[in-house]
């Protein structure tokens, strides 16, 4: 059996190409998998679609930085193509200091004006805020303490209209968090949910999942998008299939060779073992 | 032409962190070092915005603030006396003032939000889901997963002894180990994606720019000759004996 | 009067006021403690923004030796300083000099450079975790069994592929995630917390000095 034997000592490097043949051929011939929709993507839909209401104020916090965005990009921008369509006022914030930037990019994509949204008054960015749970829990008490200008152009908060009505976490109505670490969705819960009672909802790279399932459970957090295949989903139900949808392909792929080298590697392993009895 | 510097750029740097799979190489430390350094830079500018944003803000609105703001600022200032030994013992104040004020933050509602609210949850779960098999046994599941994983941690060294703790060790264990293949699924999912992301970008698909196509082929292949190439040079120049 | 500033006991009241100063008036309604605090909250983020240029001085002290010395490598360092310190500089927040986060060059630098690298550095993990189950997932006892199969199955359940295939996988994933995962999740958390309260507390008492480490002095 040594056959088997070499292929326990494969080149690493083989299997490095192998992973990056997996990634880009379903990148470049598509292969046109349909994506069932799970209970996570019609929970994020259903939440904003129908317990966002007009007039709400929303905060719209991207929690992370260019490390995090080829997963979370992607449900970024649907979720705030969804957002657009329905008359709340966005305040936009983050924590991470990428954040900022990272925000610039999306503007690139989906720009609030095309949906009829002015700033200062629809909507306004308020940029980065240093100190981790400290700055969210300041921000919570006051807004205009906590930031004395916005990050766009540089002007008192005050000089805004949509600032009038907004002075402290009890007049948020929903997070919309999305992250990839700390600060993240245990510091909002700390800090807005369980001191002021605002819902949240939370985006976030597959790593974090399993800690987020008890807040799920406890219904702490309204609703949780994990990852990449579920940005997708949420993609095809908002009807704005985007980078997550054109990549889900090559989930699969990649999956399947994770699954082909786990169950050939213990092959590998026990027929070895099996030769040196 | 110019428009095609910073897509050659942005592949340039992609590739040449990938370069390190190969084996480490001069692309993986040029890449490596551009990174190191800018990200570092990059952290001052949001952190002096804010300083700056702040001062325009509540503290420059009266004598009193505006003197607890240079008091802020000389406690600020504080963080570097830790580049000298004399003066270290400075360094520690500003730190105190952190922690202590993070710690306070956290605890406030740590009790509540990671405690409390789990065990309520935890409390409310029901034995029995009138209508529901799958959901009774789950409920069941949970409440004897839950206590024993707890048990487990609070409960070590002698204390598992006994025959009760090691049925609560079994169940805890393979519990966790359950936990851990789910999280290990999900880590599978979110470097797959990373690596999506960025392979979406080496291939041009948009919104990403497709000249950035040809770039990933021309800088891969450049790459690969280079370190192959010298590889082989310097494998005739040292003969194996 | 500087070995009386040298003791570690002020720090520590510094760390138990400020620690009192938050969590007092989350529990008892005294409104001048609770101003104080606001205030405290808001005095801290200029304290933690002050600290932004300790990785600039710690990376150009370390680099800057190894360039000097021309140590082995010293030709990145050479990198590493510039791109630290261009960054920085362009950063600046003095919009009046066209320096800041709208400077071209900062802006350039972060979208041609940084974005490709920050996204590309933790992709990377991908080929070693493929690896890794090639080489180390091996079903040897029934522990790694079940952290094997549930692994695998999850691996399945994230995949269209499998899941269109299968659809049952999608449920088994499912099944996993919420109950023998969220058990073991919350377990941890409220362990977590717990163990969270008591570093408090032992911070609170002055006895966990961890944090105050370093500069060859307790």
């Amino acid at each position: 059996m040594s056959i088997m034997k070499k292929v326990q000592n494969l080149d690493t490097r083989i299997i490095y190409l192998l992973a990056w043949l997996f990634v880009l051929f379903p990148l470049i011939s598509p292969l046109g998998l349909p994506i069932p929709i799970s209970n996570d993507a019609r929970n994020w839909y259903n939440y904003v679609e129908n317990e966002v209401n007009d007039g709400d104020t929303v905060i719209f916090s991207l929690m992370y930085g260019t490390s995090g965005m080829p997963e979370l990009f992607p449900m970024s921008v649907a979720t705030m193509k969804h957002i657009l369509e329905k008359d709340v006022k966005i305040v936009v914030v983050t924590f991470w200091v990428e954040g900022p930037l990272v925000f610039d990019t999306l503007i690139g994509q989906v720009d609030p004006a095309d949906y009829g949204k002015v700033y200062g008054e629809d909507w306004i960015n308020l940029g980065y805020i240093p100190g981790q749970e400290t700055a969210i829990g300041s921000l919570a008490t006051s807004f205009q303490n906590t930031v004395a200008n916005d990050y766009v152009e540089g002007r008192p908060l005050s000089s805004f209209p949509i600032m009038d009505d907004i002075k402290s976490a009890n007049d948020v109505d929903l997070i919309i968090s999305f992250e990839t670490g700390t600060p993240g969705a245990p510091e909002w819960l700390r800090q807005w949910n369980t001191a002021y009672g605002v819902p949240i909802i939370v985006g976030c790279i597959g790593v974090s999942v399993p800690g987020m399932i008890p807040y799920i459970n406890s219904g702490q957090m309204a609703a949780l998008m994990p990852g990449l295949t579920v940005s997708a989903e949420y993609e095809v139900l908002l009807s704005k299939p985007g980078l997550a949808v054109a990549g889900v392909d090559a989930v699969s792929t990649s999956h399947l060779l994770v699954v082909l080298l786990v169950i050939i590697g213990n092959i590998a392993y026990f027929m070895t073992k099996e030769d040196e009895k | 032409m110019v428009d095609l510097i910073p897509i050659w750029l942005c592949v340039f740097f992609t590739l040449g962190i990938y370069s390190i799979l190969y084996r480490e190489n001069p692309w993986f430390r040029i890449a490596e070092s551009v990174y190191l350094g800018t990200a570092v830079g990059y952290a001052v500018s949001q952190d002096l915005l804010y300083i700056r944003n702040q001062w325009s803000g509540q503290w420059s609105q009266s004598a009193g603030m505006m003197l607890l703001f240079a008091l802020t600022m000389v406690v600020g200032l504080m963080w570097y006396a830790r580049f000298n030994k004399s003066t270290f013992y400075l360094y520690r104040w500003p730190l105190a003032i952190i922690v202590g004020t993070g710690i306070g933050v956290a605890l406030k509602t740590v009790i509540f939000t990671q405690f409390l609210d789990q065990i309520i949850a935890q409390a409310n779960t029901p034995f029995f889901v009138a209508g529901d098999l799958m959901g009774t046994i789950n409920n069941i599941l949970i409440q004897i997963m839950v206590p024993s994983v707890l048990l487990y941690f609070w409960f070590t060294g002698t204390t598992r002894d006994s025959a009760p703790m090691k049925v609560v060790e079994k169940i805890a264990r393979y519990t966790m180990m359950a936990g851990f293949g789910s999280a290990y699924g999900y880590t599978i999912l979110t470097r797959y994606s990373l690596l999506i992301g960025r392979s979406q970008y080496l291939l041009g698909i948009p919104p990403n720019p497709p000249e950035a196509k040809l770039a990933f082929i021309v800088i891969a292949f450049v790459m690969l000759a280079s370190m192959i190439g010298y590889d082989m040079f310097m494998k005739k120049k040292t003969p194996e004996e | 009067m500087s070995n009386a500033l040298k003791r570690i006991e002020i720090p520590i009241a510094l760390t138990i006021i400020a620690t009192l100063l938050q969590v007092i008036p989350y529990y008892l309604d005294i409104a001048p403690v609770k101003n104080a605090a606001d205030q405290m909250q808001t005095v801290v983020l200029i304290i933690v923004a002050c600290a932004t240029f300790v990785g600039v001085i710690s990376i150009l002290q370390v680099h800057g030796k190894k360039i000097q010395r021309k140590s082995e490598g010293w030709e990145y360092s050479i990198i590493v300083v510039l791109g630290t310190a261009v960054m920085a500089l362009t950063g600046l927040p003095l919009a009046e000099f066209g320096l800041g986060t709208n400077n071209a060059i900062f802006n350039y630098i972060f979208t041609n450079a940084m974005t490709p690298l920050g996204g590309t550095m933790y992709s990377i993990i991908a080929f070693f975790i493929t690896s890794a189950a090639f080489r180390a997932f091996r079903a040897k006892n029934i522990e790694s069994s079940i952290v094997l199969v549930a692994g695998t199955i999850m691996v399945m359940g994230n995949a269209p592929l499998f899941t269109n295939a299968l659809p049952v996988l999608a449920d088994i994933s499912l099944w996993i995630r919420e109950v023998p995962n969220m058990a073991t999740m919350r377990g941890v958390m409220i362990g977590a917390a717990l163990g969270a309260i008591a570093l408090a507390v032992r911070t609170l008492m002055g006895i966990e000095r961890g944090y105050l480490r370093g500069g060859g002095e307790e």
